[in-house]
């Protein structure tokens, strides 16, 4: 992994995490794409590797490649940010491999082992059975201590180098994320109490940690790629991190509705849940409001060419701008009023908005930094698309749409037939499952995901081979 | 635990298409608006459009009240709908606002 045009260790760290970050985004999309055929042919593999553990792996592998890409971010903009190297950087990539062979060690696990004695030896051994962070407890205890060594890292590297906006926010932001973490980690007896802290982990992490910090990284990738003022990208940063951690967390209460707790938390839900796309739409004006200001400058000056200096990752940003407003936004509100998320809840309406939130919000601005360390790594100062980078784009982003819209086809008729008709029952669930429409839209989610998975084929190639391309400006 | 405080009515099966179909014209109108007012003062689209971008928030506000309408909500839901609504009308001018005097503060 050694280049030539990185001198920082930190930036060479952060490419080791995109690579394993990229290789899990590959498992993801190959385990769902397993997972979907069952949902069509029961029989495909069974007992080799089942429906519960395909999806595990696919939904676990989600959230390990996205941390994983977020810890090379960091490592990334580190140098940059604070003008000095990474402090601490010997420990960093001790960590990193511990992490990368932890989480091999637990794929195989899931893989070849899959079911435990349901006893201690399962939750510590083979898997806790929380879904998205199943990991069993040594791995817990083994990813915490990665995530305190990484929070180390940026906290002494900040306070030793230049303090940025960013570098702040980042801080306070990693923190969280790291605390979190452990609300995950211990058992009760009782489903509900155990619910109500599991969420703490996933909905804090994403619709608060997560959230803020894509505002830090889309800050970052703003004055990185169109020059934009770091004074104007800085303020708004703060006003979305206020109004994200306002919103994300009061709007927690809409994972409450129906798992025993105080009623109070519908009201606070609703009220919050209807208010969160509000972040995601000033996010959203923020990016267009600095590419159209810093473009309409360089026309003023008679200048025509673009402002954008690596255009890959500009689209990515910009689809994470839209993909966040569409599929936190708009898929998460139409079902999470309490009203008719008696309806909606644990239907194919909860997978159409995971799999375009989880993608909008995150995935996109992700793999947009997966293009900035290609630049750097590459020397390169103005980046340019090639045919693999249109067509990557093109069919994951078509895949995803695709998926989305065939599982909200599915989840209408899902809602209708085994909720609003037959009124949550299991004969309704099974009505609803054997329904026309509920069966071609997993027809059409497997085939939508099969472009998708074409389309990280092309991605993969791009990544690899983007940097030697001759069309870029050195 | 499921009393009369939000779920006062029941959902008619009829009206589930109709909720699902305008909460979702609520943002997609919300983000013509704001995608409208936003590349207007860019200068990405003529001063003239403005108007065309105001419909489309009173388009937004009229899928609000029919979503909610439907979804049979109490009083406190749907003062709060109003709120976002507004706060949906407000939010692109404090945004531009606030973005323009930053900038012009580090221009001149």
């Amino acid at each position: 992994m050694a280049n030539s045009y990185l001198k920082s260790e930190s930036k060479k760290l952060a490419t080791w995490y995109f690579t394993v970050a990229a290789t899990l985004f590959g498992a993801q999309l190959l385990f769902g794409l397993v997972a979907a055929i069952q949902y069509v042919m029961p029989g495909f593999l069974f007992e080799i590797l089942d429906f519960s553990v395909a999806r595990m792996l696919h939904i676990n592998a989600l959230v390990v490649w996205m941390v994983f890409a977020m810890f090379g971010s960091v490592y990334w903009l580190l140098p940059d940010e604070t003008g000095i190297e990474t402090v601490g950087i010997g420990m960093g990539k001790l960590l990193f491999w511990v992490f990368t062979a932890a989480v091999t060690v637990v794929v195989l696990v899931y893989l070849f082992i899959q079911v435990g004695p349901a006893d201690e030896t399962s939750i510590w051994f083979i898997h806790e059975g929380r879904e998205y962070i199943e990991a069993p407890r040594w791995a817990d205890l083994g990813i915490t201590v990665v995530a305190l060594g990484f929070v180390a890292n940026l906290f002494m590297t900040g306070m030793k180098g230049n303090r940025s906006g960013i570098v702040t926010v980042l801080m306070a932001d990693m923190i969280a994320f790291a605390g979190l973490y452990l609300t995950g980690m211990f058992y009760t007896d009782n489903i509900s109490v155990d619910q109500f802290w599991w969420w703490w982990v996933i909905h804090l992490w994403v619709e608060a940690t997560w959230e803020v910090f894509v505002g830090a990284i889309a800050a970052y990738g703003l004055i990185t790629m169109i020059g934009a003022h770091r004074k104007v990208v800085e303020m708004w940063l703060w006003i979305e991190v206020s109004m994200l951690f306002g919103s994300g967390i009061l709007g927690l209460g809409h994972h409450y509705f129906w798992i025993g707790t105080p009623e109070y938390w519908w009201e606070i839900g609703a009220l919050f849940s209807a208010l969160e796309p509000l972040p995601l739409v000033a996010m959203f004006i923020h990016v267009l409001y600095d590419w159209g200001k810093m473009q309409g400058e360089e026309d003023a000056k008679g200048q025509e060419i673009s402002v954008i200096t690596n255009k890959p990752a500009f689209t990515w940003f910009v689809l994470n701008a839209f993909g966040n407003f569409l599929g936190a936004g708009i898929w998460g509100f139409f079902h999470t009023l309490p009203q008719v998320n008696l309806y909606t809840h644990g239907t194919q309406f909860t997978s159409a908005h995971g799999h375009l939130a989880f993608f909008g919000a995150y995935a996109t601005i992700l793999v947009g930094m997966m293009y900035l360390a290609v630049q750097g790594k590459n020397g390169i100062k103005v980046l340019n698309n090639t045919k693999s980078t249109v067509w990557a784009t093109s069919m994951i982003v078509g895949g995803v749409v695709g998926m989305t819209v065939a599982l909200t086809i599915a989840g209408y008729s899902d809602v209708i037939i085994s909720r609003a008709q037959m009124g949550a029952t299991w004969a309704g669930y099974f009505d609803a499952q054997g329904t026309t429409w509920l069966v071609q839209g997993m027809v059409w989610r497997l085939l939508m995901g099969v472009v998708t998975f074409v389309g990280f084929l092309f991605l993969a190639k791009d990544l690899l081979s983007i940097g030697k391309a001759t069309h870029h400006v050195r | 635990m499921v009393d009369g405080v939000l779920m006062s009515q029941d959902i008619l099966v009829d009206d589930f298409l109709t909720i699902f179909v305008s909460s979702t014209l609520v943002l997609i109108f919300g983000g013509f608006y704001v995608g409208i007012y936003t590349a207007i003062k860019v200068n990405l689209l003529k001063k003239w459009m403005m108007p065309l971008g105001y419909f489309f928030w009173i388009l937004t506000a009229y899928c609000l009240y029919l979503m909610g309408s439907l979804m049979h909500v109490n009083e406190l839901t749907a003062k709060a709908l109003v709120v976002a609504a507004i706060g949906l009308l407000l939010l692109p001018h404090a945004v531009y606002y606030m973005q323009d005097h930053v900038h012009q503060e580090n221009e001149h």
